[in-house]
Parts: structure tokens; sequence; C-alpha cells
């Protein structure tokens, strides 16, 4: 026997061998093997023999058959050819015979074991439509006619079937034969290549009789076994076995064992085969992994039923169990082996054995005959070699060890291409290189491979995947081998080391030289697809971010919806849950606007040893229509997160997921998802696109004549100067909206939006310019006094501080309502200036750059319809110098009590000399550091403004607002202008503090006085004209004009002599007598009442008097009548 | 006693004070042991130790036959060679539940009995549940381990074994 | 004494493999690997509950090579360790083969128990390193 079947299995010892030929060459191969299937389906046929015993005979249907095989028939009867079918078709006569001659001739080769034949001839001798011939005389086989070889040839089955049983009764018969011989008379059986051996023996002895004995009682094993008489089988094997063991004819014995262990099998399970053929046929069994019954009978339908459930319910006594039929396998295996002729007897029986513990669901015990086959040595050709390797693994899968399986696929692969192999065969290298994949954990398809490193068998597996790469480049895939290399590359790059990447990436690009890579599925021949790798590592991205806009093109909502926050300024409701719930997790919370271009930005790094050049870099993206532009970049050896940025252009409004990149490099087109990068944790990234806006640019036009220095104007204090905003549009859409704010004080800035609007909307390229006053506002007022020293005399001289005010007690309080104390200070604080003139200088320069920022928003179509605007900021620096500083300050009672004279010490802070203009008409030098005291005239606050204040001037604030206002009423009617050459300003008072005493003095007072001497009308303040001794009669009528009662309100009279040079004398006693109150106390004064105090005065000596009134509520204010009374006091002529 | 007895209490007492002490959180201004603390991490040094110790425990013994047969072990052997005594009572539903009851549970046999100080107790049971937890993911079995208390010295161990995944 | 030493996870990935033959390695990788199978359906549940000598952590005799003899052990947490002798070393006793994979079994735990070995992880311990080069032919 030249080769073993490794299709073999113990079922076949229970069946008849019939040899299917197709002859001639009228019949195509195709309708040939129609005819074998329909003949092949015909393998069962079942009788009741004369004993009334059910027989079932199998039929097994072979194309061609050895006649070498056909000399082991005695040895195992199945192996015997006992039947042959040929088929052919014909037109002529000369056809017939052609065809008679060869069945003829076959029917010859296989003589020995034949014990019919049938010949199937097509075309001739059916009917009228086919000619009709004679066949020759000496074709002495039976033909069976049919007219052509389609579905209409209807009686082919019911001939074979009676074919069958033809050769059963001739096998019966032999049967019968065989069992009738007497035990002393049989023949020794004898394996081919035993011959020899038994040349010369003494064929008498004992051992040989029962050599003799054994080997036919074996033999009738066979032959009952394949009449279906597997329970008679079962007894001779059994019988036989013992005799031959007995003896030691241990390869008969081998065969006994083999026959028991199968007619055991074919007694336990009398109908499986019947469902074999199905089994065989379903594909599905190979990728099955499962290997428990159950699964198995429901991978492959319903007519496979579980072993147990086919067995017989009485079984022979003798019928061996599943442990023993193994085990009787395993005996025959190790008896067979002691003959090295045998060893293919040995092959095949170790198949048997296994495909048997398959079914009886025995892994280990399957995987252990299959183990075996490796031992045996046989000398096969390749294509043998591979066939058995093929059905090793076949069944090692059906065992569930796809490892094995693998390994044999890949060892038959190996074959196929051999050097040994005459025809070596790439594709069929390949393909099986492709199945073995499975049993290492490998999968073409990159995502069924884990995230977080491979649990694999890297080893292996890098080999398997780079033999698969080797396969297909043989094959002449190139685009295949590409896309394994790629693969490797992807998913192998943990196991791979770094020179092995350097090679594996060498390697690529000569490959992809060849055939580019892409990122589209492969669909082989076969089927097969190939889903598409991608060089995710080479470059590896470090990171990847989304970047915001710049912030001139981010778009911001236009109208901010009032939200309600609740009472609540912050609460973690808001902030914390809801705001998380309505964002996605991946969202970004910036903004990207349609048409404008937006960046990421990625680091790669490049593992390889070599300059890597990326090119066609893109960003892939699903959502909205997004416009990438592609980069190309060279990344140095080996650089370490090498910044590349990424650009496109969002061409709609919605919502954008940033998935991932997409790559050219090593000739492979790759996309790299972000979900599939190890060090990116993100695996997408969403933002939202806003409708496209326009981008308007605004830039400031200063005027040049100043000192100025980009968007820096310098300015002394006060001074004011002209600029422009110029907007111009650079955007297709045109501005339908703009708003300009300033976050500066509007005293400083102020712009003229007044043609603005005339000037929307605003076409592409359109300039629009809007003039800026810029004006210097200072603080010309020192109202932070540097030292302790002038803290003090500030606090006489009128910068109180309010605190020590109310903690004043009355009494203190009295020696300061003299006339003029803060007059008598003003010298002193001016003492203690020129010390702190030097570090004012510096406090005040210290501030002096301002920063105005401006804020240009606008929107434009189709943005402004969504609610989006942009803002443009433009800043402009106001550089302040100090010109004019207000050093100190006092407050004079006027003339008229309507007014009051402001007094101020100005100081010139430049270093020029300054013309100080602080009233319409009266003007002053002033040298540069030097200071200068004006006194301006100032109308007194009126009572509108601050009449309120006198209610309960209890509380500070009230002390603070009234400071305020009166502070306010006079920086209104103050301005210094001052002038520097060309260059003028003006300075304001604005954030002077006044003490109490100067509030008396600049508020108008509440009180008017109205006072009678000797019944006159109150006029004019000239000299009242009176004599010595004359009783002068003085009533004073002080009104209320407050809106609300004074309470607590004392009147008082006092004469004195003003010498005119500064002093007064008030010690008037030996002068002048006066009757009546000089001092009254009133409780209250009603509001607009008044109070009324009369006296009489009597001058002794003349001369010049004159007489002050004064009024004070609550001991805190006093109010004097302006100017006072003068008497013109004359001898008695 | 026998001072080598002791030390794998005084060692675990310790532990669950260096853990409540490197919490971060702000800790309660009382003197008693910090409530909020982290318990996984006690959880998850009581993981390790169980995954480590698991591996020489059952060096020298034969395959478990199933599930129960391994809890078993655990009940027994494991317990014993841990905390110098068996578990009292093993429970089970055959349905992937099982519960270990210690009556006298030696890391808080130092506790004064009683419930006065159950809310000290999680500190002391969240290295065994996770010791638990680890012998037993070591031997293939995938399990939610919780713990009881209702009285000092008395502990209950619920072994929660997800029923989908087969052992 | 062993050819071929490894240490398999319990997910079946290699933690360890050390052989004799540099220019081998690959080749006991896969004479490793198929083994696996045959492990697998050792432990495999139907396994199990047949025979009671199965419950042992060693598996014995795996399958054999015309080289190549291969012995299995599986430890009760599912790691398994397997030893490839040399087919013409005939002279090795089960229960010489039993003691290497003790020895070895007790050098894992050893190597888990090492604060700073994550499970899983392959092994890289050179104290477990020694053990298994102590027990590989020298050649």
């Amino acid at each position: 026997m030249s080769h073993p079947d490794y299709e073999q299995t113990y079922h076949h010892h229970s069946t008849l061998l019939i040899l299917v030929k197709y002859l001639g060459d009228e019949l195509s191969t195709k309708s040939f093997n129609k005819i074998f299937d329909r003949i092949n389906r015909i393998n069962y046929v079942k009788f009741t023999d004369g004993g009334g015993v059910p027989r079932n005979i199998w039929a097994r249907y072979i194309k061609d058959y050895p006649v070498g095989n056909n000399d082991w028939g005695d040895f195992q009867t199945h192996r015997r050819l006992l039947g042959l079918i040929t088929v052919g078709k014909c037109k002529t006569q000369v056809d017939l015979n052609e065809l008679c001659r060869k069945h003829e001739s076959l029917k010859v080769r296989y003589n020995s074991t034949l014990y019919d034949t049938r010949c199937v001839i097509f075309g001739v001798n059916d009917g009228e439509s086919t000619p009709s011939y004679t066949p020759p005389s000496n074709f002495k086989s039976r033909a069976l006619y049919f007219a052509s070889d389609g579905d209409e040839s209807a009686g082919l089955e019911d001939q074979i079937s009676e074919y069958i049983s033809s050769l059963f009764w001739v096998l019966e018969s032999k049967r019968h034969e065989r069992s009738r011989e007497k035990i002393d008379k049989v023949s020794l059986l004898l394996a081919p290549f035993e011959k020899k051996d038994f040349v010369g023996l003494d064929m008498e002895s004992r051992s040989n009789k029962k050599r003799c004995v054994g080997r036919m009682t074996k033999h009738l094993g066979d032959l009952c076994l394949q009449a279906g008489l597997p329970v008679d089988a079962l007894n001779h094997y059994q019988a036989a076995a013992e005799t031959l063991r007995s003896i030691n004819d241990l390869l008969w014995l081998g065969s006994a064992c083999e026959g028991l262990s199968a007619a055991s099998m074919c007694v336990r399970f009398p109908n499986m085969h019947k469902s074999q053929t199905v089994q065989r046929n379903t594909s599905l069994q190979e990728t099955n992994k499962t290997k428990t019954p159950t699964s198995k009978a429901s991978s492959s339908g319903s007519e496979i039923l579980e072993p147990s459930s086919l067995q017989l319910p009485s079984l022979p006594h003798n019928v061996l169990s599943n442990e023993e039929i193994c085990k009787t396998y395993r005996e025959s295996i190790i008896h067979y082996s002691k003959y090295q002729h045998a060893g293919v007897i040995e092959v095949e029986v170790c198949f048997k054995a296994a495909r048997v513990a398959v079914e009886l669901n025995m892994a280990l015990q399957a995987a252990s005959f299959l183990q075996n086959i490796i031992f045996i040595t046989l000398t096969l050709p390749e294509d043998e070699k591979i066939k058995k390797l093929m059905t090793l693994s076949d069944l090692y899968g059906k065992i569930g060890f796809q490892r094995k399986a693998s390994f044999y696929q890949r060892l038959a692969a190996t074959k196929y291409v051999s050097a040994r192999n005459p025809q070596t065969n790439w594709d069929q290298c390949y393909n099986l290189m492709l199945q073995s994949l499975s049993g290492h954990r490998l999968s073409l398809d990159p995502s069924d491979y884990p995230a977080g490193g491979n649990n694999g068998w890297g080893r292996l597996q890098k080999q398997v995947l780079q033999d698969v790469v080797v396969a297909a480049k043989r094959v002449g895939h190139s685009s295949l081998a590409t896309r394994h290399m790629t693969l490797l590359l992807q998913v192998m790059w943990s196991e791979l080391s770094p020179q092995e990447r350097h090679e594996s990436a060498q390697q690529l690009q000569v490959i992809a030289a060849q055939c580019e890579g892409s990122p589209i599925p492969l669909i082989l021949d076969s089927g097969l697809v190939i889903p598409p790798a991608n060089l995710i590592h080479i470059p590896t991205a470090e990171s990847f971010v989304v970047h915001k806009l710049r912030s001139q093109f981010q778009p911001l909502k236009l109208d901010k919806i009032k939200e309600d926050y609740g009472p609540f300024l912050f609460t973690p409701f808001k902030f914390g849950s809801l705001e998380r719930n309505t964002t996605s997790k991946d969202k970004l919370n910036y903004l990207w606007v349609a048409e404008e271009e937006c960046e990421v930005k990625i680091e790669l790094t490049n593992p390889l040893q070599f300059e890597l050049e990326v090119s066609n870099m893109r960003l892939l993206t699903t959502g909205v229509v997004f416009e990438t532009l592609p980069l190309t970049v060279t990344l140095p050896p080996e650089v370490q997160k090498y910044v590349v940025t990424l650009t496109g252009t969002p061409k709609e409004v919605g919502e954008l997921e940033i998935t991932g990149y997409s790559t050219h490099t090593l000739g492979v087109k790759s996309n790299c998802r972000l979900k599939c990068l190890p060090q990116i944790s993100h695996s997408q990234f969403t933002i939202e696109v806003v409708p496209a806006l326009p981008y308007l640019e605004a830039t400031l036009n200063i005027d040049s004549t100043k000192d100025q220095n980009g968007s820096t104007i310098s300015l002394y204090a006060g001074e004011s100067a002209e600029c422009q905003l110029v907007l111009e549009n650079f955007n297709k859409g045109e501005v339908e909206l703009i708003e300009i704010s300033s976050d500066c004080d509007p005293s400083m800035l102020s712009y003229d939006l007044s043609n603005l609007q005339s000037q929307l909307p605003m076409k592409e390229g359109a300039k629009i310019t809007i003039p800026l006053t810029v004006f210097a506002s200072g603080n010309f007022v020192n109202s932070y006094p540097t030292d302790t020293a002038s803290v003090k005399s500030s606090l006489i001289s009128g910068t109180n501080s309010f605190p020590s005010l109310t903690s004043l007690k009355p009494g203190q309080y009295d020696t300061l309502t003299t006339p003029t104390p803060s007059f008598r200070s003003g010298p002193s604080s001016l003492n203690s200036l020129t010390s702190q003139l030097t570090q004012l200088k510096l406090d005040h320069a210290s501030k002096g750059l301002v920063e105005c920022r401006l804020k240009v928003k606008y929107s434009g179509k189709p943005g402004i319809d969504s609610g989006y605007c942009r803002i443009a900021t433009v800043v402009l620096n106001v550089d302040v110098s100090n010109s004019i500083l207000i050093s100190n300050w006092d407050v004079m009672p006027a003339e008229t009590s309507s007014q009051f004279y402001m007094v101020l010490d100005v100081m010139n802070m430049t270093d020029q000399e300054i013309e100080v203009k602080y009233t319409a008409s009266k003007s002053i030098l002033i040298e540069e550091g030097e200071p200068c005291r004006v006194p301006i005239p100032v109308d007194r606050c009126p009572l509108s403004k601050i009449g309120k204040f006198f209610q309960s001037e209890d509380s500070i604030k009230e002390v603070v607002d009234l400071n305020v206002t009166c502070s306010d009423h006079i920086a209104s009617l103050v301005e210094v202008q001052w002038e520097m050459g060309e260059r003028k300003g003006k300075a304001s008072l604005k954030g002077i503090t006044l003490s109490s005493h100067m509030l008396d003095i600049v508020r108008m007072s509440p009180i008017n006085w109205e006072i009678w001497v000797n019944d006159l009308e109150p006029n004019n303040s000239t000299p009242h004209i009176v004599s010595i001794g004359e009783c002068i009669q003085i009533r004073i009528i002080a009104h209320n004009s407050l809106s609300r009662p004074l309470t607590d309100l004392s009147l008082s009279v006092q004469f004195f002599q003003d010498y005119r040079n500064g002093t007064c004398n008030y010690n008037l006693d030996s002068r002048l007598a006066t009757s009546g109150p000089s001092h009254i106390h009133l409780p209250v004064v009603e509001e607009l009442g008044s109070a009324v105090m009369e006296c009489c005065t009597v001058f002794f000596n003349p001369g010049q008097y004159k007489m002050s009134v004064q009024c004070s509520s609550q001991g805190r204010h006093t109010w004097k009548q302006m100017p006072p009374v003068e008497f013109d006091v004359q001898d008695v002529a | 006693m026998v001072a080598d007895e002791i030390l794998l209490e005084l060692l675990h007492a310790e532990l669950v004070n260096y853990v409540c002490s490197n919490e971060p959180k702000e800790k309660e201004p009382s003197g008693q042991l910090n409530k909020h603390c982290n318990l996984s991490t006690l959880e998850y040094f009581g993981f390790s130790t169980g995954y480590k110790l698991i591996e020489r425990f059952t060096k020298d013994w034969s395959r478990f036959k199933d599930e129960l047969d391994t809890i078993k072990f655990i009940c027994t052997d494991f317990w014993t060679s841990i905390y110098k005594k068996p578990i009292d009572n093993l429970r089970t539903n055959h349905q992937g539940v099982y519960v270990l009851q210690d009556r006298a549970f030696r890391f808080m046999a130092k506790i004064s009995n009683g419930t006065q100080h159950l809310d000290a107790a999680p500190l002391y049971i969240a290295f065994t549940s996770g010791l638990l937890r680890g012998a037993l993911a070591n031997l293939g079995i995938n399990s939610i381990v919780t713990a009881e208390v209702q009285s000092m010295p008395a502990c209950k161990f619920h072994i929660q074994v997800p029923r989908n995944q087969m052992p | 004494m062993a050819v071929c030493i490894a240490i398999i996870g319990k997910e079946n990935a290699p933690k360890y493999v050390a052989c004799t033959e540099k220019d081998q390695e690959l080749d006991f990788h896969y004479k490793v690997h198929s083994s696996l199978d045959i492990i697998e359906e050792k432990l495999s549940a139907t396994s199990l509950t047949k025979g009671t000598d199965l419950r042992e952590q060693c598996l014995g005799l795996l399958y054999a090579t015309e080289e190549h003899k291969i012995y299995g052990y599986v430890t009760n947490t599912k790691i398994k360790i397997v030893i490839v002798i040399d087919a013409n070393h005939t002279g090795l006793r089960d229960n010489e083969i039993r003691a290497m994979f003790r020895k070895l079994h007790g050098a894992y735990a050893d190597a888990v128990c090492n604060p700073f070995y994550i499970p899983g992880d392959p092994i890289t311990s050179k104290k477990f390193c020694e053990t298994v080069h102590g027990l590989l032919v020298k050649s």
C-alpha cells in the first residue's frame, strides 16, 4: 500500500468498496461528478435475511483505488474492491466498443476481488430516441443504458440499489462458505508483506494451525461486519483475538483488536453513519470551537443525535465500552507499530481511533491517537504529507485543540512551498497561513486586539504574521503583503524590540513600494474580507489637542440670555450637576465657526531610527462637512513630541466630531482613530460649529502730531486729544451690527457713534472710522498726605478725617468755632508743602499709564441669526503725566453770603512754565515746580442740593454724602485751566474733601437773617449811623429756610471793633451796654418758622462798631450773618 | 499569649491607623477614628495580600473540585492559618452567594463588645474583605465581598459570585 | 533535566520562557504553546469530574514528540508550568519531574510575593531566573 487513506473511519470496516470510474471523453467531468453524487447517495440497503435478521448494508464509493491496496484485502476485507461501476457516454458503435473494452480491462485489474460490475452508458440503447448498438462480444458485464445523463435517467438509483444487493448476496454466500469451512482445513491468510516470511515454514505445526484458525476467524469477523452482522463480527473478533494473542501473532492481533473496536462501535451506534455524511458536509465543525456533545449537535443540525441516544436498548454482553474501545484501539496501534510494513495501516488506525474518540467525546484520547501519528515514519510525497497534516489539523480542530490545529495548518502550509515539493503552491500556503491565525490568537481585524497590550504568545505571533507577509508577497498580492505587514506593526508593536520595529518598518517600506496600502477592506477571491490596518505607532501620537480659535475669531453669544441664578449667587446645584449633565463628556466647551480655519495640535514621536516622512496628514471627522488641509511633515530620527498643527475649515453648522487623523507614511495610508491610540484618553472630540461670522479688524489711528508710540498716547493730566478707531471688514460676510464699549472711565474716552448706524451694513473691505476723544483725566487733588505731620496739619486745614470729626467733644468744638481757625493753619500746612513735594511727584507719576480697552462687538449674517457675534479689541494706552496739582485748599467766606472763596495752592508739576487760568479773567504764571495760591469765588452750595443733609447728622454716611455733594458742587463750578505753550488742559477739583467747618462755609446757610435796626427795614450793609447814648433797637429774625425744624438752636449777638489789622476787640463792656438778651436758646424752630431776638444797645463812645450775629444748632453748626452789621457811632454833636 | 500570635493584629491595627492618618481629607475634630477613612485603600491592601498569599497557601493542595470546594478551603485552612480559628458557619444558596460567619473575628476581639464602636467596624473588616476577594480572584473566582457587623466581635462576610461567569 | 521551562499565566499568555538552546527558542515556543491545548482539555470541567487523578496539580506527560517530552503542571491559581525534557533522557523518573515542578512552583510563589511584582506581568525576578536555570540542562 503506497499511502494511507486519511479519511478512513471505523465505519468503513462495514462497507462494500465500489470503484466508480469515468470512461471515455464524451462525458464531462461535471456530469460525471453529478452522476457520482447520485450514486453515492445510494449507499445503504436494508434487507431481512432468511433468518429474519435485519441486515444493514453499506456501500462506499471511491473514484480511484490503487491495485496495491487490494492486496491487503485478505488482511482486512473492507480493503477489497468488491464492485466496479464504470460511467461513460457514447454516440457511435466505436465509442461503445471502446467503453466496453475499458470496462473489461478495469475488471481484469481488480479481478481477484471483484464480485460483480456494472457499466453505465449514456446515449445509446435506451428507447427510440437513442441509437441502438450492440456491445462487443467480449463484453461480459452488465451494462445499464440511459438516454442521457440528466435527471431523466431515473432508473439509475434503482439499478444501483439492485447492484448493491447483488454484491451483498455474493458476499453473504462467501461468508457462508467461509464459516462452513472445516476448522482444520483453513488456509493461512497473509498480509502482503508476510508472504516471504512464511515460505518453508511448517504449516502443520500447532501454532501455525492456530494461526490459520485465528486469522480465518478474524477474516470471518470482517465478512460478518460487512454483511451487516456486527454482533456476529464481535464474537468472531473476540475469538480471533484470543487465539492470535496466544500465539503472539501481533499483526493480526492488531487487526482483530481494530475489528473488535469497529464492530463495537457499529453495534453501539448503528445509526451513526447515516448522519455522518451530513456531518462531514457541515463546514461548521471546523470553526466551532466548542466540543461538548450538545453544542456539536446543535451546530450540525437535528439529524445528528447524541451517541447515547442512538444506542440500542439491549447490547450484547461482549460489546466494548467507550473506554474499552479506545483501549483496544491503542492495543492494535501498539501491535501494528511493531511492523514497519504496516505503517500505512497504523496511520489509518490512528486516524480511525482518533475519529472514534472524537465521536465519543474523548478529546484527550483523540489527541494521543493523533500525536501517535507523528511517530510513524512513512516516506510520503509532499502532497500526501500535506493531506496528512491537514487531516491532523482538522481532527485537532474538532476536539477544540485550536493551537495544535493551527500548528499543523502552518506545517502543511510550509510543505506546500518546501524545496522538496515539485509543485510549490504559494496560494495554498497563504490560505492555510491565514487560517492558522486564529489558533495563535491572531486576527486580521485590528479591533479584535485588546487595548492594553497583547496577552498572547508574542514570539509566535510575530513569526506567524511575518510568515503570512512572506506568503502574501510570494503569492504576488503586494497589497495583501502591505496590509499584513501594517497589521504586524499595529498590533504587535509592544512585542517588537526597537530593532525589530526598525526592520519591520523598512520591510514595510519595501513592500509598500510595490503596492501602496490604504485603509479600505481587501476582499480575497475566497470572499474573505481583510479589514484595514493602520500604522498607529508610526509616528506615535503623544497628545491630541483641539484648539480654540484665536481670541479675535472666537464667537460669542450676542445677547446673554438672562440666566436665572435664583436667590443664590452660587449654588452647587447650578454649577455642579446641571451643567455637567447638559454637556456630553467629550464635548468641548468652546466653539468653532463655519468657514473659519481651525487647528488641532498633535505631538508626534518618531520611534524609528530613520527620518520619517509623513505626508497627507489630515483630520478625520464625522458630523458636519469639514474641509481638512493636508500636511506633510518630516520627522527627524527618534524625535520626541514633535508638534504638528493640522488645520481645516468646517463648511457647515452643527456638531463636528474629530475622530482621529490620517497619515501616509512608509507607503501606507492609515486612519489613526483616537480610540485606537493608547496615549490619547479621548475616543473623540465633539465641537460645536456655529454659523459663519464676519471678521472685523480694528486699528487705532492716533494723531501723529502728539507724542505717540504705537497705540500709546502721551498727555498731560487734563489735556485731551483726538484719535480715530478704524474698523475694516476682512471677511465676505456683511457686518450688520457694531457695538462699541470701553472698560475705562467714560470721562477719559468718548466716542462719537452718530454716523455709525448709517454706514451699516458694512461690505467686504469697507472701512468705518469712528472719532475718539481722549481726555487725560487725572487726580489733581492731593488727597493722600504723605506723613503724619501733614495729616495733623490737614486735619486742621480741612482734609479732616471723618472718624475724628465725630469723636470731637462739644467743648473742644467750641474752641474751634472761632471765625478763622482754618486760615491760621493755612501757612503751617504750606510750610510742610515743600517737603511733601518730591514725594508727591513720585506718587502721581507712578500712576501715569492708563490702559483703555475698546471692545467692538460686531456680527453679521449668517451668524447673527443664531445670536453669535465676535469681539475685536483694541488697546489704547494713555500715558498721563502730571500737569498741575492742587496741593492744598481751603475755603473762606466771601463778602456776600451767596458766595465763598475757594483758596487753592496750585503746584506746577511740569518742568515748564505754566499759565494757570483760574477764573474767566484771572490767570497767573507759575514757574516749574513752584506752588501758587489762588482764590476763586464760588457760589455756595444751594440748599436744594444739600437740604436733606440737615435732617439728622449723626451718621457718618450722611457726613460723607454731604461732603461728596459739596465736593461735587465745587468740582462742577471750579475749573482751573492751564496752558503750556500750545498745549492746554483743565484741572478739575474732583475728589476734594471738606471738613465740617469748611462745609458750613461752602453750603448756603439755612438761616435767613433779617436784622431790624431801629425798626428800619433791613437793607444793605451800609453802616448804620447812630449817636452816643442813643438806644438802638435791634431786632433779629432768623428764618429757617429748611423744610424741617431746627432743634436746639441758639442765637447770639456780639459786638466788636475791627481794627482792620487782623485783630478785633471783643471786650467792649466799657464802650457799650446792651439790654435784653444777647444770647437766647430755642429748643426748636419749626420748618419755615423763625426765631426772633430783640435787644437794645447803647454805645458810650464813638467809633466804628460791628455786630456779628450767629446762630448755632445742636452745637455743631454755626451760621453767621454776613457781612456783620456795622455801626458808625458818632459823638452827639 | 505568645508574641508572634499577636503580631498580625498589631500590624493590622497600625495599618488601619496609618491609612487613616494618611487620609488627606480633614479629620473629624475629636480624636475619634475617622469614619471617612479611605476604606478602599485598606481593601486594596487586603486584595493584593490575599492574591499573593493564596499562591503560597495552595501550593501543596490538590485542585479544587468546584466553587464550593474552594470556599470551603477558604473557610477552614485559609482562615485558620491567618486568624487561628476556622469560620464558624458557612451558608450558601448554591447560586453564588456565600455567607461566612466568624463569631469572634480576631481583628475585633480586642474592641469592647456590643455596639458602642460599631462606627469603627468598617475599618477593621475592610482589609479582610479584600483578603477574601484577592484570594478568590487568584483562584479564578471573581467576586464581590461585603461584610456586616451587628455586634462585635461577630462578623459576617458575604461573598457574591456573579453567575454569568462560570467558575 | 529540562531543556525548556515555561510559566504561563491565567490567560494562557507566557510569563516566562527559558530554554537551553537560544536558536531553538521559537521551536520551544511552538511546543509549549500547543501543549496548552492538552492542559486546557485536562482542566476542563468534564475531565475534572471523570478522574480523581486529575485533581493533582501535576498533569504529568502532556505529549511527546520524537525529540521531546512535555510535562505540564497547573497551580490552583491556574498558572501553568511546562517542562520540556529531551526524549533521549530516559532515566528521568516521574517523581523527579514532580520535584522539579514543585521547586518551580515554590520559586513562582516567592516571585509573586515580591511586593514589586504586579501579578500578570512577565516575571523578571533574578532569583526566579536562577532557580529556572538551575533546572535547565547545561549545554
